[in-house]
């Protein structure tokens, strides 16, 4: 799920960048620093959409850094528990399947996978109904259910489901 | 009753004689319940006995109505009760009196308050025994009981038919007023006996046996257990009988144990269908089975097994063949075929098992279903407890075509074995057996075996006692869970599904499904990496995989590692199992940075480009000049960084000084330079003195750079420069193939010139030996020519000089080094000979003319001598030849050591003179004119100009003094060998040999045949033919 939140952030600026451009320098930094990287508790940082507030600095003794705390609008994204999502398959083997859905990696156990779709190995490995009318390989996008998370510092790692109602597959890029 | 059923046959006889009769034989039988109450008390079957007893009872009345007259189904008994009754008074009295001797003497004796103590019972048999079962069964008897009753407040009876309450039991508890339990010795296998005739004492000696019970346990084997007040009456007792020891001690059984010595039957685990039991002897032993069918009563248990049974045996049996006796092997399990079985010829019948009603297949005698074999077996041969079946195992036991469930369903038997307090306070379980089968909720308490819940579901009481035994950890799909046990101990992951008691999850790690039973696992958030090291490898080694790639590896998992592949465009981790990693790759490289300072291994440097860009850290790695960087504040990949060496800068710019004593990795790194130092270090370090060739530590850096030639193995005959060594093997750039290979350094030997500088550094860093050499060189001149002329120099002069010349286009930095920078008298002595040797000592000694010969000859020499490595005590091994070295003498003559570097200026060493003649030989590639002085030379100075002169001198370096005119008037000159050409002879010619073995004599052409010369020699007169090349016409 995205959220539009707003965050805090301490910056740390070289003084070299003190003058006209420090606040663009700030920005730049701060989307540098911080797009891509992830929390615990807020999910992946997708992209800064605004600065709200630049506060004081503060210069650090000794090194000369000078430390704003930065608010800034972001948004993020969080996979819950539950959550419905569309992904695009990114590996499939004879445990399940892989996919993504922007940063967050999803496992789907072939446990997971309805019980009719069977897996094929071989070269573009894939899962497929007996009657051959649905299969899920790599490049598949497929809706599925997400049923557990696990958050790291840096990444956020999903188990998912499609052995549910109106999940799997949703566009074929075989046809 | 054995003896019963004759008494039957006997039934005709008259009431009262009847009477007389069955009141002995009720004695009789009387006394055995008797004794089976006395044990009865403490084994289960108490009720059954009792009942069995009334049974017999009934009999007996039967037996009086036969005798009565009508012996029907549903004849009344009125006979009977008036019989009975008849005794009534009687029996009462008797019964009260019983019960007043056993209130008197057995007052509190717990285990046994009606029991008929042997000795009273004999006493009083007579009277009361056929009596008092009687009673049991009639409806008058109530009347009298309460009667007696209300006399007695403890009826002795009522203890046999009721079951006793738990409270009741503790009264009954042994005190020290009780009989004590006495343990006796006998003989195995008849302690039954034993009891059984102890029993018989009793009964014939009456009361003067003071023992009151005799034991025999079925699993105690060599011992009874006598119950008596005191030893003596054991002793008493067992006095005279066979299989009793008891000479032995007669042990007292502790009172807190007395009742284990009786409860142990109640302990034995009750074994349920579908219970999961190991098998404990024969064929089996160890396999896994399933309880099918359960008969307590028999002690026997009907198991279900994978078969391991040798058809073909079975079948040379069955056929009555000769069957090879092999003990030793046992079959694999393996389910029966029974079509195999009949391919086989074996005899396959199907019954129905009336039981059942399943069909089995009958082989042999045994029971097979579904490919299973049914065994019935013992209780004692198979083991219950503590059975944790593997999954493999439990895989076989699928039946094929069945989906498990049945079978994975079973697995909850597996948790009456399992060790206690696994359950903990919150733990998420649901309850697997009983009426609240499915029932979800959490651990509130733990107590010994009964767990407190809390159920999910509303509506019940707050919290539940449920046996531990019913309960199942449960785990709901995404559950993040650590397996606590088992195979996959110690990993973690997300719980993808539930199947029961199994739980199949997703490893965080590998990312790979590992199923385990939900006992086995707990709730954490935790994500492991404990685990450091799986094989050979560890976390953070380089390590070469599979496909070539080389990488970091970042995590060590159960089962694989994550390794940070060593591609710098974008870090790629890639998931590597063991058997995908070809080796560790331990090679110290180094690398240049942008701006081409060396990297080394824990050098700080700074990623200027590419990814990564800004980071910093130490080098961990080096490998085809890509760095791993360790940056700690780098949280992927264990924070490692893969960069390309060029897109580096060394923190601290050329701070690599310190780095200048690891010649490895400088050459490594600029084979350029990979010659120079080791010559240049040589003295300075004085660490090559230990003399060995390839003794310890940096003495093998000597070998790097040198240029060899692989003797043996694949590369055989491939020459090739060493860029490495390690341990026993050396890296080897070859020449021809562009590629480095790895050979064992016992394959490689030095192609002799480019070895030199090397070599020679570690003959003469063994100062010790060289002193030696001048002491002893001086006789050697003489010698030397003789022998080494004709092998030697031929063999050396047609590579060497050439080589020495084309090759070594660094060395000229060395010598200068060698020779003055160093005070060491060693490397005095020594150097001289060295200069000669290394070609650098050739550059500077240009000026002079010969140089390029004279310089030759030591290193050709002492190579030619000693192949390189062949003779691992090197240093020892030249000496010999090294006295022989023309070029090993100068160094003798102190002074001329300084020589080389006064061009031509040599004087020569006495015997010098001699032996120098020899140094030409060298020069032989160039179409070799072995000069001696006083020899007729053709001088050509310029393309057409020739000019006759004498050869006066020889130089050390190879040229040598000519004076013009034939005669040698003219003017001296100093001549390069190759402009000079001796004088073809004639016949009768004087003439000087120039080689071979007489070189140096003189002597007279006498002929000449084609290419060959029959000389008459001067001094011994001899006529020897020798090559013309060789003879020099005198001047």
């Amino acid at each position: 799920m995205f959220f539009h939140i707003v965050l805090e952030r301490n910056m740390q600026l070289h003084p070299r960048h003190f003058g006209r451009d420090l606040r663009p320098k700030l920005v730049s930094k701060l989307m540098k620093d911080v797009e891509g990287t992830c929390s615990g508790r807020h999910g992946f940082i997708v992209a800064i959409t605004g600065v709200e507030n630049v506060g004081n600095g503060l210069i650090r003794d000794g090194t000369g850094f000078v430390t704003f705390p930065v608010k800034y609008q972001c948004v993020v994204f969080r996979p819950f528990k539950g959550e419905i999502l569309e992904a695009v398959v990114t590996m499939v083997n004879k445990m399940g399947f892989f996919a993504e859905a922007g940063p967050v990696q999803i496992f789907v156990s072939n446990h997971l996978i309805p019980d009719d779709m069977e897996f094929q190995s071989g070269d573009m490995p894939n899962y497929t109904t007996s009657d051959g009318s649905v299969k899920i390989q790599k490049e598949s996008e497929v809706r599925l259910k997400i049923i557990g998370t696990r958050v790291d510092a840096t990444e956020i790692f999903c188990i998912g489901t499609i052995k549910d109602d109106f999940l799997g597959v949703i566009s074929d890029p075989t046809s | 009753m054995p003896r019963r059923d004759v008494d039957d046959d006997d039934d005709l006889e008259p009431e009262e004689d009847e009477q007389v009769y069955q009141d002995e034989e009720e004695d009789y039988d009387d006394y055995k319940s008797g004794r089976k109450r006395s044990r009865s008390q403490f084994i289960d079957d108490a009720a059954e006995e009792d009942e069995d007893e009334e049974e017999e009872e009934e009999d007996d009345d039967d037996d009086e109505d036969y005798g009565g007259g009508g012996r029907k189904a549903g004849a009344p008994k009125p006979k009977k009760r008036t019989s009975g009754s008849h005794f009534f008074d009687l029996e009462a009295q008797v019964d009260s009196d019983e019960d007043d001797e056993e209130d008197e003497g057995e007052d509190d004796f717990i285990v046994d308050n009606g029991a008929d103590l042997p000795d009273d019972e004999d006493a009083r048999r007579l009277h009361r025994r056929p009596l008092l079962p009687r009673e049991d069964d009639q409806e008058d008897v109530e009347a009298l009981e309460r009667s007696i009753q209300a006399r007695y407040a403890r009826s002795s009876h009522t203890e046999y038919d009721e079951e006793t309450t738990d409270v009741e039991q503790q009264a009954l508890l042994p005190s020290v007023r009780d009989p004590k339990l006495w343990m006796v010795k006998c003989a195995i296998g008849h302690e039954r006996e034993v009891a059984v005739c102890l029993m018989q004492k009793c009964i014939d000696r009456g009361p003067e046996l003071q023992i009151r019970s005799a034991i025999a346990l079925d699993h105690l084997k060599n011992y009874v257990y006598i119950e008596a007040d005191k030893e003596a009456h054991v002793r008493e007792a067992c006095k005279g009988m066979r299989n009793i020891f008891t000479g032995s001690k007669i042990l007292l059984v502790p009172i807190k144990e007395m009742t284990d010595v009786l409860a142990v039957e109640s302990k034995a685990i009750e074994l349920s269908r579908d219970t999961w039991v190991r098998m404990k002897i024969g064929t089996y032993k160890g396999d896994l089975a399933k309880v099918v069918d359960v008969d307590n009563v028999r002690q026997r248990v009907t198991v279900k097994l994978i078969p391991r049974i040798d058809l073909q045996a079975l079948a040379n049996k069955l056929e009555g063949r000769e069957v090879p006796k092999k003990k030793t092997f046992t079959p694999p399990p393996r389910f029966m075929n029974v079509d195999e079985a009949r391919e086989m010829h074996i005899r396959v019948e199907r019954r129905r098992d009336p039981m059942t009603g399943d069909y089995f297949e009958n082989i042999n005698g045994m029971m097979f279903k579904d490919g299973f074999l049914y065994k019935t077996v013992s209780m004692k041969s198979i083991s219950t407890q503590n059975i944790q079946p593997s999954f493999d195992e439990l895989e076989k036991f699928r039946q094929p075509g069945e989906n498990g469930d049945g079978d994975m369903a079973s697995l909850s038997t597996l948790f009456a074995n399992r060790k206690k307090g696994h359950f903990m306070k919150g733990d998420r379980v649901i309850v697997v057996k009983g009426d609240l089968k499915n029932l979800k909720g959490v651990v509130e308490k733990v107590e010994e075996d009964t767990v407190h819940i809390k159920p999910y579901d509303e509506g019940l009481p707050k919290t539940l006692a449920v046996s531990e035994k019913e309960l199942c950890k449960y785990f709901e799909p995404g559950n993040h869970v650590k397996v606590v046990s088992g195979a996959t101990e110690g990993a973690t992951g997300m719980v993808v599904t539930v199947e029961r008691h199994l739980v199949n999850i997703v490893s965080d790690t590998t990312k790979e499904v590992i199923q385990v039973f939900s006992d086995n696992v707990v709730e954490s958030s935790e994500v492991t990496s404990g685990k450091t090291r799986i094989g050979d490898y560890e976390l953070h080694d380089l390590v070469l995989l599979d496909n070539m790639s080389f990488g970091v590896i970042i995590r060590v998992e159960n089962e694989a590692f994550q390794v940070l592949k060593g591609v710098h465009e974008r870090p790629e981790v890639a998931l590597v199992r063991l058997r995908e990693i070809k080796y560790k790759i331990e090679r110290k490289n180094s690398a240049q940075d942008r701006s081409r300072n060396i990297i080394a291994v824990k050098d700080v440097v700074k990623v200027l480009d590419g990814p990564s860009k800004g980071k910093q850290g130490p080098v961990e790695h080096i490998f085809k000049g890509i760095l791993f960087i360790y940056d700690r504040h780098h949280l992927e990949h264990a924070g490692f960084i893969c960069a390309k060496s060029q897109a580096c800068m060394v923190v601290g710019g050329r701070a690599n000084g310190d780095r200048n004593g690891d010649p490895t990795s400088r050459f490594a790194l600029k084979p350029p330079n990979r010659v120079p130092p080791s010559p240049g270090r040589m003295p300075r370090g004085g660490h090559y003195n230990s003399g060995g060739r390839f003794g310890g530590g940096r003495g093998h850096n000597s070998l790097i750079g040198t240029s060899v030639r692989v003797r043996l193995g694949r590369y055989k005959g491939c020459k090739g420069i060493v860029k490495d060594v390690k341990g026993q093997t050396v890296r080897v750039e070859l020449e021809a193939q562009m590629k480095d290979v790895t050979v064992n350094r016992d394959e490689i030997v030095d192609t002799i010139t480019t070895a030199t500088p090397s070599r020679e550094q570690q003959r003469y860093g063994a100062g010790n030996e060289t002193p030696m050499h001048p002491s002893r060189t001086p006789m050697h001149p003489y010698m030397t020519p003789m022998r080494d002329s004709g092998a030697t120099p031929i063999h050396d002069g047609m590579r060497t000089p050439m080589r020495d010349r084309a090759w070594n286009p660094y060395t000229p930095m060395s010598p200068p080094r060698d020779n003055w920078e160093d005070g060491n008298p060693a490397s005095w002595g020594t150097s001289p000979q060295y200069q000669p040797g290394s070609p650098p000592s050739r550059t500077y000694e240009a000026p002079t003319p010969g140089s390029g010969w004279a310089n030759t000859p030591s290193g050709n020499y002492s190579e030619a001598g000693t192949p390189r490595d062949s003779s691992p005590a090197y240093a020892n091994a030249p000496s010999p030849y090294l006295p022989s070295t023309p070029g090993g003498q100068p160094p003798m003559t102190p002074s001329s050591a300084y020589l080389p570097g006064t061009p031509g200026g040599q004087p020569m060493t006495p015997g010098g003179g001699g032996l120098d003649m020899m140094s030409p030989v060298v020069g032989g590639d160039h179409e070799g004119p072995w000069f001696l002085p006083n020899i007729l030379v053709n001088l050509r100075r310029s393309a057409d100009e020739t000019s006759l002169g004498v050869v006066r001198e020889l130089l050390p370096d190879g040229s040598c003094r000519v004076a013009l005119g034939s005669s040698g008037n003219g003017e001296t000159v100093t001549v390069f060998p190759n402009e000079v050409e001796a004088v073809v002879p004639r016949k009768s010619d004087k003439i000087k040999i120039m080689g071979g073995a007489y070189r140096g004599s003189t002597g007279k052409l006498i002929g000449i045949d084609g290419t060959d010369g029959i000389v008459k020699l001067d001094d011994t007169l001899d006529v020897k033919i020798l090559d013309m090349v060789m003879l020099a016409k005198q001047a």
